[in-house]
């Protein structure tokens, strides 16, 4: 049984072991052999993102999610070959481009809570007030992305930019100088990460 | 890992909640065992009651800056949805689930929220 790891152009520079590359078309699938019995857990998540950190160092890729496992490299040649103007489409999107991931969050207020309970009117311009702060963050740091996908989640704001390689430091800048204007609230910028938010159908819509 | 904060705050309280997240859904996808189903059930319930929760509000945000609405209208909405705000947690709560549980992955479709 082997692993799929990323989905990455036949042009690539080679893999270097235990990772092999399986051909089909214009693409190649880096695979790696999967132990017996081996499971999900947190250390095999981190390895394998650790894997592909260094293989977006030099080339564009699709990161397959964990868990896409096929008994051979015959299979693994028939996916990419089922689905290979899918993935090659996929693959252009995110060409040159790596994921960062913001996420938005209220600092804790340091003032007692409210005496009363607020009203419905008060509750509702509430949940107005942080769709609009959520809203004026991600527009800003959307027009410096290739292509943005907002995700649920408890903070204010929970999203995944796709953003040029060389644009990165031009967005962190703006997410500094976001910060700074706003003391409000508490900026999270992480990446640069291989673009999981972009590789799927999902993000062709 | 190498660090991958390119810009946060000194203070990472904020962002604290998600960190229980990666291990609990692992072995929530991992054991599928009978004592899981119950809570494996009142996860996808609570999904979908809470879509249809942010579905409503959306709305409700919607017709209220269309100015369509009279204050007693508006009040009576704010209150219906502060009170489902309200029921919804305790009831992720009580299951032991975070807001980030009330989700679905639809696979090639994406996520359901």
């Amino acid at each position: 049984v082997i692993a799929l790891v990323a989905i990455t152009d036949a042009g690539a520079p080679p893999p270097v072991a235990p990772l092999r590359a399986v051909g089909a078309g214009s693409l190649c699938a880096l695979c790696v052999p999967v132990a017996e019995g081996e499971s999900a857990t947190v250390d095999a998540l981190v390895d394998r993102e650790e894997l592909i950190e260094r293989l977006m160092e030099d080339r564009d890729l699709l990161p397959v999610r964990f868990g896409a496992d096929v008994p051979d490299e015959r299979a693994a040649e028939r996916v990419l070959a089922e689905r290979h103007d899918e993935l090659a489409a996929a693959l252009d999107r995110v060409r040159g481009a790596v994921e960062l991931s913001v996420r938005v969050a209220p600092v804790a207020a340091d003032d007692p809570p409210a005496e009363h309970e607020p009203s419905g009117r008060e509750y509702l311009r509430a949940r107005i007030a942080r769709s609009e702060v959520a809203r004026g963050v991600h527009d800003r740091l959307a027009a410096l992305s290739r292509a943005a996908v907002v995700r649920p989640g408890p903070e204010l704001l929970r999203a995944a930019y796709l953003v040029d390689r060389e644009a990165v430091p031009a967005f962190v800048a703006e997410v500094q100088r976001t910060q700074e204007s706003r003391p409000e609230l508490a900026l999270l910028c992480t990446g640069p990460w291989a673009p999981f938010s972009f590789a799927g159908a999902e993000a062709a819509a | 890992v190498k660090d991958k904060v390119l810009a946060g705050p000194l203070d990472l309280d904020p962002f604290a909640a998600s960190d229980e997240r990666l291990s609990n859904a692992l072995t929530r996808r991992v054991n599928a065992d009978p004592e899981s189903v119950e809570r494996g059930l009142a996860q996808l319930v609570l999904t979908v009651v809470e879509l249809l929760r942010q579905l409503m509000e959306r709305q409700a945000l919607r017709r209220i800056d269309g100015g369509g609405l009279s204050d007693e209208q508006v009040e009576r909405l704010g209150r219906t949805f502060m009170e489902l705000d309200r029921r919804m947690d305790e009831l992720t709560e009580q299951f032991g689930l975070t807001s980030d549980d009330l989700n679905l992955d639809l696979g090639p479709l994406g996520r359901l929220l």
